[in-house]
């Protein structure tokens, strides 16, 4: 292999510098930390990220509903929404380990919105829509050249939403609105109450609630975002970074130079990019799988390859 | 004159959006025309009355099959052309014409509308509706490297236009449909949205993480599943992006 | 003797069209026929069950280059049919979203006629692709003035070709303060610019109708200061916008109004008697082919108090400016007097506008089957679509577009103009072609529509 990581100019563990900050982000509070950067420099107007109920609740303009009740909509359901100030970014940071389509609100940014420079924070999966779009903007009419930074996130897999009820609920026993933090890591599932209980699942418990599209998903590192980033290699509470594209390259070092991040060596720390090599790997040639048993998976009838 | 690529443009049911989205390239429709490509024939821009022998043909609008001319239009676009690129989705996949059923004046017999693959082999597909500025740009800019381009030109062009190339060999017929045939059920869906924001009629919002199809609103223009990124997705091509992107904003400076 | 010319297709236009002329010996015109040939996708005929959300989607799709009046006309008359009072926020968005149309539009026609006419003080045609000074700058400022247009149509609309924000009710999303400013920015860029261009504009056209002469492929052929001039009518029903049937005091009148098939109106079947290869580009038909207007045409005559009338920038300014210059060269510079003024109302609406009002109904109707229009001043002119929405289902549909109206308005104006001026007098109308093929008589058989609708 080799290609696992994807091209990378530059790769760190990091961590933002901006304490009050780092208390609400998942773990070196790059996303959040690099979008205020960027918001304040002007580098971006905007940024579409994962909000929720409570955000939704105090800027419905911000967000993209679904057809549900809101009275209705649970904790934990992420809502798609476009934020323009660093106590809105806090508001929405943090992994939600269910999806958020933040794609949907792409082209929107650009009509009633009015960015010019959008910054934008999604799966790897997501990061490949964006650079489709881009490329072939087939129903994206002047969203392509609006895009200012888009950062990505690792990804194992994701969950629809009922799956995360049920490991919480059900596997965890907890109450989903009395859920602080998930985190997966070290090889579990990790549930933290707000009152301080933590709770680790198996991760082969949650196998069964992955959502299926992710099984023939060959990125582990977001390889087409501008600057990508996840816990995986680096220690608690820091984060991997991965500087990929000139954008990329530019906007970081400018925040580096604002002193936005303090980082270590990516050879330096424990277990470093080795882990996350191993990760991309697994995670690769598992879902290649997958897409070779779709190649025969009825009698002399294929399931659909996407990449061919 | 000799280095552009000859093009012409055939007008049929179609509502001149798709010319309009040409348009909107503005400035750099201007530099297009300077540099790659020879405008040999459309009406509605051009003074020529006349289907040109031409490198690239774009047809707008679906054929009305009942009308003589429309028919002839096509087919003498076909046999003048190198390439058939059917721009929009009417051209594609019929579009709102898919739902025409005739009784109208003062041509009641006007009744059945085919997105022109059912007439005739196109090559290229650009679906949307309207199709985009960026699109027909990208498109243009490819088809002048694979006609006029260095080797390795010619096959980045290949590259980037067999996605588009095999949309027209799958058929003529999309609507939010495709997006459950081929993506939901086959399991491939993760939920990015992108189908949502492509809609052209907000016909599609994203429930619980996944696309729901209002399909009284969708007006079959394919957008959604072409621009889904697991309805085709050439890792090599696009994990270039960067560079496409800079070489196709360049050659429009 | 006179003699049949026809100029098909006819060029620089929206759609198929053609025009069939009957010549006296000068080369003048006797009869004009002006009509359509695109073939009619019968949208007033297909709308009937759907629902009234998806039919001004598919009406927007009628035209590309007046998607905005027929969405807008189409939801509208939904709303009047089913009473449905939009918030004020919501109707200032449709507001700029018209608005940012129309300059985007003129920009567009400014291209399509530039050929016709000469860069003052020489003897060169204006070719608007050429690479070259003076041609070049105007050319960058017409796309740059098409890129505000359309730009602002996207914000406020959601997309500027068919537009995505608007519903039945208002429209789907208000826009922020981000976008507000701007629509602002922009729409202050556009006001200079469209200033600069309507004076490029005003003086090309002024110098073309001011010569005496003028080149049609190699022929010279007289200008008749008259060119273009008719005794009908003219229609408009908002000074830039629009009117319906709910308001208090609606500006048309659908007891005045009245169809004609074409067959009633048009030249029967007749030879080609004239034929010129020196027509630009590739000559006129052939010799000896035979023309039908009357069974070839593909939209009906729609009358006002029994005439055809006129539609368009020319009527808006006569009708609410008193402005009384005619023929073809009073048109063209109407359509350039509305460039400013487009941006000066478009800059009321946005200063109007709350980025944090509500722009959805509160309360939707699903309709009881009574009759509702509403009128849309399209670039081109007043587009009146006509509905009757029952439980939530479309049970009619009507488009009166205007290029209809004009059909047959400008036929008449063709008279006494050189023929080979004919696409002149017509591209004056700035016409829209496929847009035009879609309307319907209700009762084929007295071809009154309205008497019929009102019951
Ligand atoms: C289904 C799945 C989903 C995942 N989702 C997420 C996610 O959402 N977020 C996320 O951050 N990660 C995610 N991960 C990755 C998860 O964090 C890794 O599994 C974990 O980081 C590696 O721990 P492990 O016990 O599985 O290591 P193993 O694969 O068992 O071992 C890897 C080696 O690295 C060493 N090692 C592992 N972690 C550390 C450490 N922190 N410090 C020092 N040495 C270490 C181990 O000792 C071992 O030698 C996911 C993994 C899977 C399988
Ligand atoms: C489904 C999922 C699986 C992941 N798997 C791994 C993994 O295997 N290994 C690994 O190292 N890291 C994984 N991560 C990433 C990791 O959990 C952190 O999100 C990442 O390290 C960023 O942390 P941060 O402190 O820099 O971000 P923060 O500053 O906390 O910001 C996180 C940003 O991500 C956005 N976000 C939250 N949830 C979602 C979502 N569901 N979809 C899109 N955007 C979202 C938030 O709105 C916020 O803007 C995964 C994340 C998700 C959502
Ligand atoms: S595993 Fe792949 S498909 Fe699934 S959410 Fe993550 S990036 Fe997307
Ligand atoms: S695809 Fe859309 S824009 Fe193009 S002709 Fe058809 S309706 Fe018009
Ligand atoms: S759902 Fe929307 S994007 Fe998809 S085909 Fe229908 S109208 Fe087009
Ligand atoms: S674009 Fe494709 S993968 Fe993304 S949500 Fe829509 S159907 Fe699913
Ligand atoms: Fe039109």
């Amino acid at each position: 292999m080799g290609a696992e990581l994807g091209n990378y100019k530059s790769c760190v563990s990091a961590r933002s510098t901006d304490k009050e900050l780092l208390k609400h982000a998942q773990d070196g509070g790059i996303v959040t930390s690099l979008f205020a950067f960027a918001l304040e420099e002007g580098i971006i107007d905007g940024a579409i990220v994962a909000a929720n109920k409570e955000f939704a609740a105090k800027y419905p303009s911000k967000c993209m509903m679904d057809n549900s009740n809101f009275d209705m909509i649970e904790p934990w359901r992420p809502i798609p929404a476009i934020v323009n100030t660093k106590a809105e970014l806090i508001a929405a940071a943090g992994t939600k380990y269910n999806i958020s389509p933040n794609v949907s609100l792409l082209k929107e940014a650009t009509r009633s919105f009015g960015l010019d420079k959008i910054g934008i924070v999604g799966t790897p999966c997501q990061m490949q829509a964006v650079r489709k779009a881009q490329l072939y903007p087939i129903g994206m009419r002047d969203v392509g050249a609006s895009i200012a930074l888009a950062v990505g996130i690792f990804c194992m897999e994701n969950f629809p939403y009922q799956s995360i009820l049920q490991l919480v609920e059900d596997h965890a026993a907890m109450k989903l609105e009395s859920v602080k933090k998930m985190e997966i890591g070290k090889g579990k599932f990790w549930v933290y109450g707000k009152r301080g209980q933590v709770v680790q699942l198996p991760l082969k418990i949650t196998h069964k609630y992955e959502q299926p599209g992710c099984h023939v998903c060959l990125d582990y590192v977001a390889n087409l975002a501008d600057v990508s980033t996840g816990s995986v290699g680096s220690p608690d509470g820091w984060s991997t970074v991965m500087v990929r594209s000139k954008i990329g390259d530019s906007v970081w070092g400018k925040a580096m130079a604002a002193g936005c991040f303090e980082t270590q060596p990516i050879e330096k720390v424990k277990p470093g990019l080795e882990l996350v090599t191993k990760l991309a790997n697994e995670k690769i040639t598992k879902n290649k799988k997958t897409l070779e048993g779709r190649a025969t998976f009825g009698v002399g009838k294929a399931l659909r390859n996407p990449y061919i | 004159m000799a280095d552009k690529i000859t093009v012409g443009y055939t007008h049929l049911s179609g509502c001149t959006g798709c010319t309009v989205a040409l348009a909107d390239n503005y400035a750099g429709l201007l530099t297009l025309l300077d540099k790659y490509v020879d405008l040999k024939y459309m009406p509605t821009l051009a003074d020529a009355r006349h289907i040109q022998q031409v490198d690239v043909s774009f047809v707008e609008g679906s054929v009305c099959i009942n009308d003589k001319l429309a028919v002839e239009e096509i087919k003498e676009t076909r046999e003048k052309s190198a390439i058939v690129v059917a721009l929009g989705g009417c051209a594609c996949y019929g579009n709102i014409t898919r739902f025409s059923r005739g009784g109208q004046q003062n041509q009641p017999a006007h009744e059945a509308y085919l997105p022109i693959g059912d007439l005739i082999k196109v090559d290229v597909y650009i679906p949307g509706c309207a199709p985009t500025p960026q699109m027909i740009r990208n498109v243009a800019v490819m088809a002048y490297l694979l006609l006029k381009g260095t080797k390795e030109q010619k096959d980045l062009a290949t590259a980037f236009l067999t996605p588009l190339m095999k949309l027209a060999a799958a058929g003529t017929s999309a609507c939010f449909c495709e997006l459950m045939t081929n993506v939901i059920n086959q399991g491939l869906c993760m939920g990015c949205g992108t189908c949502a924001a492509a809609c052209p009629v907000n016909a599609i919002t994203m429930e619980y993480g996944k696309p729901q199809g209002e399909r009284d609103l969708c007006i079959k223009c394919g957008a959604c599943y072409s621009q889904c990124p697991r309805s085709f997705f050439n890792t090599d091509v696009i994990s270039q992006y960067e560079a496409i992107n800079e070489a196709i904003m360049a050659a429009l400076q | 003797m006179s003699k049949v010319v026809e100029i098909s297709p006819t060029t620089r236009h929206e759609g198929h069209s053609k025009l069939v002329l009957k010549v006296n010996d000068q080369g003048i015109i006797e009869t004009g026929n002006w009509c359509s040939i695109t073939p009619v996708r019968g949208v007033e005929k297909l709308a009937v069950g759907k629902t009234p959300e998806q039919v001004p989607k598919i009406a927007s799709r009628v035209c590309g280059i007046c998607p905005i009046a027929h969405c807008l006309a189409a939801t509208e008359a939904m709303e009047a049919s089913i009473k449905c009072e939009i918030p004020n926020d919501a109707k200032m968005l449709r507001h700029i979203l018209q608005l940012a149309n129309r300059c985007h539009s003129i920009a567009l026609h400014d291209i399509l006629i530039l050929p016709d006419f000469y860069i003052p003080g020489t003897e060169t045609k204006i070719n608007p692709f050429t690479a070259e000074e003076p041609v070049r700058s105007v050319a960058k400022r017409i796309q740059r003035l098409r890129e505000i247009g359309q730009t602002i149509g996207q914000i406020a609309g959601g997309d500027c070709i068919h537009p995505r924000n608007t519903r039945i009710g208002g429209m789907y999303r208000n826009v922020s303060e981000q976008a507000k400013t701007k629509m602002y920015d922009l729409a202050k860029e556009g006001l200079t610019l469209s200033h600069q261009q309507a004076e490029f504009m005003i003086a090309v056209i002024r110098n073309y109708h001011n010569r005496d002469f003028v080149d049609v492929g190699g022929m010279k052929v007289p200008m008749p200061k008259t060119l273009g001039y008719h005794n009908q009518g003219y229609l408009a029903t908002h000074a830039f916008y629009g009117s319906t049937s709910m308001d208090e005091c609606p500006s048309w009148d659908i007891n005045r109004f009245k169809e004609a098939r074409p067959y009633d109106w048009y030249m029967g079947e007749m030879e080609v008697t004239l034929e010129e290869p020196k027509y630009p580009i590739g000559g006129t038909t052939k010799m000896g082919t035979k023309v039908n207007p009357q069974m070839e045409a593909c939209t009906g005559i729609p009358m006002y108090d029994g005439q055809p009338v006129e539609v368009g920038p020319r009527a808006r300014l006569v009708r609410y400016k008193n402005f009384d210059m005619k023929g073809t060269k009073g048109q063209n510079i109407a359509r350039e007097m509305e460039y400013q003024d487009c941006f000066y109302e478009m800059i009321d609406c946005i200063d109007a506008l709350n980025t944090s009002g509500k722009v959805v109904a509160d309360y939707i109707p699903n309709g009881d089957g009574s009759l509702g229009w509403a009128s849309n001043e399209a670039p081109r002119g007043t587009d009146v679509h006509i509905a009757r929405v029952n439980d939530w289902k479309v049970q009619y549909f009507s488009m009166l577009v205007p290029t209809t109206w004009n059909f047959a308005t400008c036929s008449k104006a063709l008279e006494g103009a050189p023929w080979q001026l004919a696409e002149v007098i017509m591209r004056g109308y700035d016409p829209c072609v496929s847009c035009a093929t879609h309307m319907i008589v209700l009762d084929e058989e007295n071809k009154m529509i309205a008497q019929k609708l009102i019951q």
